[in-house]
């Protein structure tokens, strides 16, 4: 971006305000109506990322002269310091976190704000300044080629606040005097060159403290962050926050700390040892001649240790000493074998030194950890530290030697961020980093491109725009092992996992180290909000289908790859079909092919996985290559067919009798839903007949009793029995799905009928586009255009702040009596075809507060994900299976059931 | 004399790991006469033979001898040339005269008993029993702790120096010998430093657990030495590690810190932060590093590492001792100067570590003691008098070839580093003899 050339007139307005107070720029933006507000809302996420969120108020240009030059520009409320990097300089590695703030992407429209002010959503901050949005990136160099790091640094200007803040600092005084804080031993050792090279200060933070500091925010911010590993298998752990302390942490780096972790700020080293990740490369290398840790690390996954070590079952003629519980196969001596008189180092496998060497280390770590852990009662072990690099073996056992010598009382757990705890602590050590009150809620982990290429491995600098990102991806496919260029980033500085040194060394197939774990990029998202609606918020799980299981895994891929060239289809057509969108097509495509492989490979690469993560990771793929709407077109052309046909069936509605009406309502919803262009069954479906003839034809077929069917109780909540009508419901969230037919002919019909009775009904849908699911920018325009043939939906949509133009009538006419009660629309903040109901929008948890029904609708929102969920309300699940696995495995039927699930309030 | 006491006489532990250890005896003539004026002095002062058993306890003398597993042929030899399987030379006498027994029993104890048994079957003739590695760990070290504490209870009878306590502490290189109160000896945590490293909680006679242990123990450094160095012996490996230098080796926290402690935790400059973490070195190679300063770097990370583990075992338990056996140690002053610092470091002088005189050969005692009727259990201290012979300062606690037989040999070389004699009760100077140039201690 060049920013810097950019008149700062035209940047002001790109300027994004977090204080809910209006300022005049708005007035701009509102002469577009409504209207405008669906189509920019992919022009501001093209950009998002790149431009800088100030928080302006407040800000003031100092000096009475205008004409001065350089005015300084002070930012009372900015929080951020200058710099948003932090270092952990060890011996070997140089672990790097930097921090880019990007743009809201959703548009602080007419609509938004409306409903903020209605629902009274503030920032829910509970600081004086605000949170900053942005992303956490995590990279690694080695420590030997440290300039490489240097120009990476240089060229991100991360010391100066990242590219993002060139803007405004160029208008500032040079700094003289920037300041970085860094760990690790390397701290002193390189202070001089980075005053020479970048003219910053390296502020030294201490080791141990960074250390913790790290942990304790990864264990209380990151869902799933540790993980045990026994015999090759992963399982993530979510460990509850008030049950963390006290913990053992040993971070094993060229020694090993172990440290008592009692709380934040803490804790105590107990102890350590001095057989560590440098033992094992030292003597490593030394016996084998390895070029690098890497290598020597890979040698030992086709290592056989019992050509070195002296095992039980030697010593005891194969048999076990079962007397003291060893088994032949325990290793009594480690490097016992080597002894023999006749061999030499050459005649060993350096496969086999390397693999024994890693034993002997790995087990001595854990048993003196056990030891440790055993001695101050503590249960838990994190193990973090470059020595582990995610290494199975390593963490195998590590986890083999705590579970024999406690006899299982004791668990080893690993965490996925283990190379950063460092630099992240350094990071946090800033004064008003912003990290602090983050709650887990507010973090979103994303995986760029470049992730299945290089897992876990060191890189050298990013490249930086889409266009080279492709052709990086070109290339690859291209070349294989050829290719050195860098991996690229994604745009504008979203990924940390740039590149790598060489790529694969095995051509286009992915990476041999198949288990070291990916780190993503953390999105803070600040306004994200835990569902106050759910029962029991600790215990939800969205994910009803839980990845872990292989031949879950190989379904879903095989689903998603088949659906793939369709999708690329539809995305390039979105983008007008030019040589651009065709080339973005194919980088998505192959791009998303190597997501998918490299869960193959590991499903636990990018942490725990349920298929809610699989199909967002797709979307977020899509925009990573700027399809912003790959459905748009074809959203539109269904939205305008069914609000064509819509009056008709409202008509058709109306003309019956309560009863029949509400079951009508719900046959409706199930028959519409239907329409789903993420089913592959149903857009087969598609090229059958019209909308309505397909939605005729469904709701004929729907016959009760559905496969789950508790649509008696759900009518007794709503009409009641006889002579007792009960009281409506207050206020009902419809949780809506798919564009078209789904949201027209089915979500509004039922909308109407409980504003109708008196319930305020709050639409919700996505923040983002996912497949052809509706969004919330979408939303008031259709309901706008419905609202032409039905009063009903007028007033309710007025009273809702939806109809725009229209509110002047009813702001003129505000003792109307034929007020009613409101319609609305909100975001769920996500870009998913499911929902992980512990991280939506504010807008949606203020929403909430009120409501006493929540309806959820379609497979992704009521199936795939919160299918078990249960919630303070009454709920209501409503879903046609249009996947015949999932209705065999969820309700033990067939495709083209239908779920209609009643759970009133507890 | 019955024919079961014969077979008492001969012990060994094999090792499949790196040693031999083997643990005669030998009865000597008891020179005393038994004479009427004894027997009469005896009836009137109510002496008896003091022995609650119906057999008497045997004078004579408990050899020690190791031989390098390698070099098994050279134990058969010397077996073989003194007849131990036999009873030793000693009962040529009257086993010449008893018909030859088919079935010669062996008690033997370590990992090689089951390898080496064919062998010791077709080259000897003797069948081997194995006994529990552990038990006759546990009942050595038992035997040896329960001496030294007897010595100090003292009898008149016996020379209040001639036996040295069993146990000592070793500090910067000091030694010191430690009194230990038989009340007060269990329990306590014995670990055994062989080829790998057992740590057996010991509660009391034939009393304990296996509560730990670690695969990095002498079989590690010497694999890993033999690798590293091309030493051609264990004892090379060890001598060179007494000229070495670490810290080229490993890196210190002084290298990590710039030369400054870490003081936060309590971590000083010369403190090891990561053993070999120095070798990682780009340019440099295996022939570009010191076999000396290897093996000293190893020797330390190992020690260090037994240190380590054994005082948190020790701690989990609450046992305020730490006895360390076993062939690594060697009476190398450094590994024991290295134990002792990991158990002080970490226990904040809580814990001891403690190192036995014989720790080569509790397995083999053990053993030993596992034949029935052995005639040991019961002996107390003032029976008991050590001797060095004449081969003892030039061998130390080395390995040796065969021991030598007749005097004119022995000028030139001796077998075992000490003779354990055991008197027959009541003939207070039996021990005396039979050992022309006998020498208490050292200098010769």
């Amino acid at each position: 971006m060049a920013c810097l050339k950019e008149d700062p007139i035209l940047r002001s307005n790109d300027i994004k305000e977090d204080s809910e107070e209006t300022e005049p720029k708005d007035k701009v933006r509102e002469e577009g109506g409504v209207r405008e507000m669906v189509l920019p809302a992919g022009n501001s996420i093209h950009r998002s990322g790149s431009r800088p969120q100030l928080d302006l108020s407040g800000a003031a240009i100092q000096g009475n002269n205008f004409e001065e030059r350089h005015p300084t520009i002070l930012l009372p409320n900015q929080s951020d310091d200058i710099s948003h990097l932090a270092l952990d300089i060890g011996g070997s590695l140089i672990k790097l976190v930097y921090f880019s703030r990007h743009e809201d992407r959703s548009i602080d429209d007419k609509r938004k704000r409306s409903i903020k002010e209605r629902l009274g959503v503030t920032n829910g901050n509970r600081r004086s300044y605000p949170i900053l949005g942005g992303r956490l990136h995590f990279v690694k160099f080695e420590t030997s080629k440290i300039n490489e790091c240097l120009d990476f640094i240089n060229s991100k200007q991360l010391h100066r606040g990242g590219m993002d803040s060139r803007l405004w600092l160029s208008e500032a005084p040079p700094s003289d005097d920037v300041i970085i804080k860094a760990t690790g031993g390397g701290a002193h050792k390189f202070a001089d060159l980075f005053k020479e090279r970048l003219g910053v200060s390296i502020d030294k933070e201490d080791e141990m403290d960074c250390l913790v500091a790290g942990a304790n925010f990864l264990l209380k911010a990151i869902r799933h962050e540790a993980f045990t590993h026994m015999e090759g298998h992963k399982e993530f752990v979510q460990i509850d926050h008030n049950d963390l302390f006290p913990y053992l942490l040993v971070n094993i780096g060229s020694g090993v700390s172990m440290i008592k972790v009692d709380g934040d700020g803490k804790f105590q080293r107990v102890s350590g040892t001095n057989v560590g990740g440098g033992t094992y490369w030292g003597l490593g290398r030394l016996l084998t001649k390895c070029k690098s840790f890497d290598d020597l690390l890979e040698l030992s996954q086709r290592g056989d240790n019992r050509t070195i070590d002296m095992l039980v079952g030697d010593i005891y003629g194969g048999m076990d000493y079962s007397k003291i519980g060893l088994s032949a196969s325990t290793i009594a001596s480690s490097f016992g074998k080597t002894i023999s008189e006749n061999k030499e180092l050459e005649d060993y496998r350096p496969e086999d030194i390397s693999l024994s060497l890693l034993r002997m280390i790995s087990y001595n770590i854990g048993q003196i950890s056990y030891l440790n852990a055993l001695r101050f009662g503590l249960k838990r072990i994190f193990f973090g530290g470059f020595f582990i690099r995610g290494h199975a073996y390593t963490m195998d056992t590590i986890s083999f030697a705590v579970q024999f010598w406690s006899n299982g009382d004791a668990q080893a757990m690993f965490l996925r961020h283990e190379g950063f705890l460092g630099a992240l602590g350094a990071f946090m050590s800033y004064e008003k980093h912003g990290l602090d009150d983050l709650m887990v809620h507010q973090l979103v982990e994303r995986f760029p491109m470049g992730a299945p290429y290089i897992g876990g491995r060191i890189h050298g600098p990013p490249l930086g725009d889409l266009n080279e990102k492709i052709s990086w991806m070109e290339k690859f496919v291209q070349k294989g092992t050829e290719i050195t260029a860098p991996v690229p980033m994604a745009p504008s500085g979203t990924t940390g996992l740039g590149g790598f040194e060489v790529p694969s060394s095995k051509g286009d197939t992915l990476r041999s180290d198949a288990s070291a774990l990916n780190i993503g990029v953390l999105h803070l998202v600040p306004t994200l909000e835990v569902f106050p609606l759910l029962a029991d918020p600790k215990m939800y799980e969205p994910n009803t289908i839980d990845l872990a299981d292989p031949s879950e895994l190989e379904y879903w891929f095989t689903v998603l790859s088949e659906h793939l060239p369709d999708l690329v289809d539809k995305a390039v057509a979105s983008e007008g079909g030019t040589d651009d969108a065709k080339r973005r097509g194919d980088a998505f495509a192959r791009a998303f092919s190597a997501h998918l492989a490299r869960l193959m490979e590991e499903p636990a690469a990018y942490g725990k996985l349920g298929l809610a993560n699989l199909l967002e990771l797709r979307e977020e793929c899509l925009r990573e290559f700027h399809f912003v709407d790959a459905y748009r077109s074809i959203k539109q052309r269904e939205n305008e067919a069914s609000l064509a046909v819509l009056p008709d069936l409202l008509m058709e509605i109306d003309s019956m009798n309560e009863e029949t009406r509400l079951l009508t309502l719900i046959e409706g919803v199930l028959a519409a839903n239907i329409f789903d262009w993420g089913s592959r069954a149903c857009v087969d479906l598609y090229h059958k007949g019209t909308i309505i003839e397909i939605y005729r034809m469904s709701r004929k077929k729907m016959q009760r009793p559905w496969r789950v069917d508790d649509f008696d109780i759900f009518e007794e909540r709503m009409l009641g029995s006889e002579d007792k009508k009960p009281r409506p419901h207050k206020r009902a969230l419809l949780f809506v799905d798919n564009s078209g037919a789904d949201v027209i002919l089915g979500m509004l019909p039922l909308a109407r009928e409980l504003l109708r009775r008196g319930t305020e009904v709050v639409l919700v849908a996505n923040s983002l586009p996912a497949l052809n699911d509706v969004t919330a920018m979408e939303l008031p325009d259709i309901v706008a255009e419905a609202a032409k043939h039905c009063d009903i939906l007028r007033r309710a949509a007025e009273a809702g702040g939806l109809l725009v133009d229209a509110m002047v009538n009813i702001q003129d006419g505000s003792k109307d009596s034929l007020s009613s009660v409101p319609l609305m629309v909100v975001e769920n903040g996500c870009g998913s075809p499911c929902i992980d109901l512990r991280q939506v929008s504010s807008e949606l948890a203020a929403a909430a507060k009120e409501a006493d029904l929540i309806i959820l609708e379609g497979m992704g929102r009521a199936l795939h994900t919160n299918f078990n969920a249960r919630f303070k309300c009454d709920a209501l699940k409503l879903a046609m299976v249009k996947n015949q696995r999932l209705a065999e495995k969820l309700i033990k039927g067939n495709i083209y059931d239908c779920v209609c699930r009643y759970e009133p309030a507890p | 004399m019955e024919l079961t006491s014969i077979a008492l006489n001969f012990r060994i532990q094999v090792t499949a790991r790196s040693l031999i250890k083997l643990v005669y005896f030998s009865r000597h003539e008891d020179r005393s006469i038994d004479d009427k004026r004894k027997r009469s002095i005896k009836e009137r002062l109510g002496v008896t033979n003091g022995n609650r058993r119906s057999y008497p306890i045997l004078g004579g003398r408990l050899h020690f001898v190791k031989f390098e597993t390698s070099k098994i042929n050279e134990c058969l030899d010397f077996i073989n040339s003194k007849q131990l399987h036999r009873g030793g030379m000693d009962s040529r006498l009257w086993l010449s005269e008893a018909p030859p027994s088919d079935d010669v029993i062996i008690k033997a104890t370590g990992g090689g008993a089951h390898k080496f048994a064919d062998l010791f079957k077709e080259r000897l003739g003797v069948s081997i029993d194995k006994e529990d590695e552990m038990d006759c760990l546990v009942a050595g070290a038992n035997f040896y702790l329960s001496l030294m504490l007897s010595v100090h209870l003292g009898s008149l009878e016996v020379e209040e120096d001639a036996i040295r306590h069993e146990a000592f502490t070793h500090m910067e290189g000091h030694k010191e010998f430690v009194q230990i109160d038989h009340n007060d000896l269990f329990p306590y945590l014995l670990v055994n430093i062989g080829s790998g490293v057992s740590m057996i909680k010991v509660d009391g006679d034939g009393k304990f657990q296996r509560v730990s242990g670690t695969n990095v123990g002498g079989g590690t450094y010497w694999g890993l030495g033999r690798l590293l160095t091309k030493c051609k012996s264990f004892d090379d490996l060890l001598e060179l590690s007494q000229r070495g230098d670490n810290r080229t080796i490993d890196m210190l926290v002084g290298d990590i810190y710039g030369g400054m402690d870490y003081s936060k935790i309590g971590l000083s400059a010369s403190t090891i932060a990561s053993s070999f973490g120095k070798t990682i070195s780009e340019n440099k190679e295996l022939e570009d590093y010191r076999p000396e300063d290897i093996s000293l770097s190893l020797l330390r990370m190992i020690s260090y590492n037994i240190g380590q583990i054994s005082y948190l075992n020790a701690l989990r338990f609450g046992l305020k001792r730490i006895f360390f056996g076993g062939f690594f140690i060697r009476g190398h002053a450094y590994t024991m100067d290295t134990i002792s610092f990991a158990v002080q470091f970490w226990s904040n002088g809580d814990a001891q570590a403690m190192f036995l005189r014989h720790e080569g050969f509790l397995g083999a005692l053990g053993a030993f003691m596992s034949y029935e009727k052995h005639g040991l259990d019961d002996l107390m201290v003032h029976q008991l008098v050590e001797r060095f012979p004449m081969g003892a300062p030039y061998i130390g606690g080395r390995i040796h070839g065969p021991p030598l037989g007749d005097l004119n040999e022995k000028a030139i070389f001796h077998a075992s580093k000490f003779t354990l004699f055991i008197n027959k009760l009541g003939s207070g100077f039996g021990f005396l003899t039979d050992q022309p140039k006998t020498i208490s201690g050292a200098v010769f």
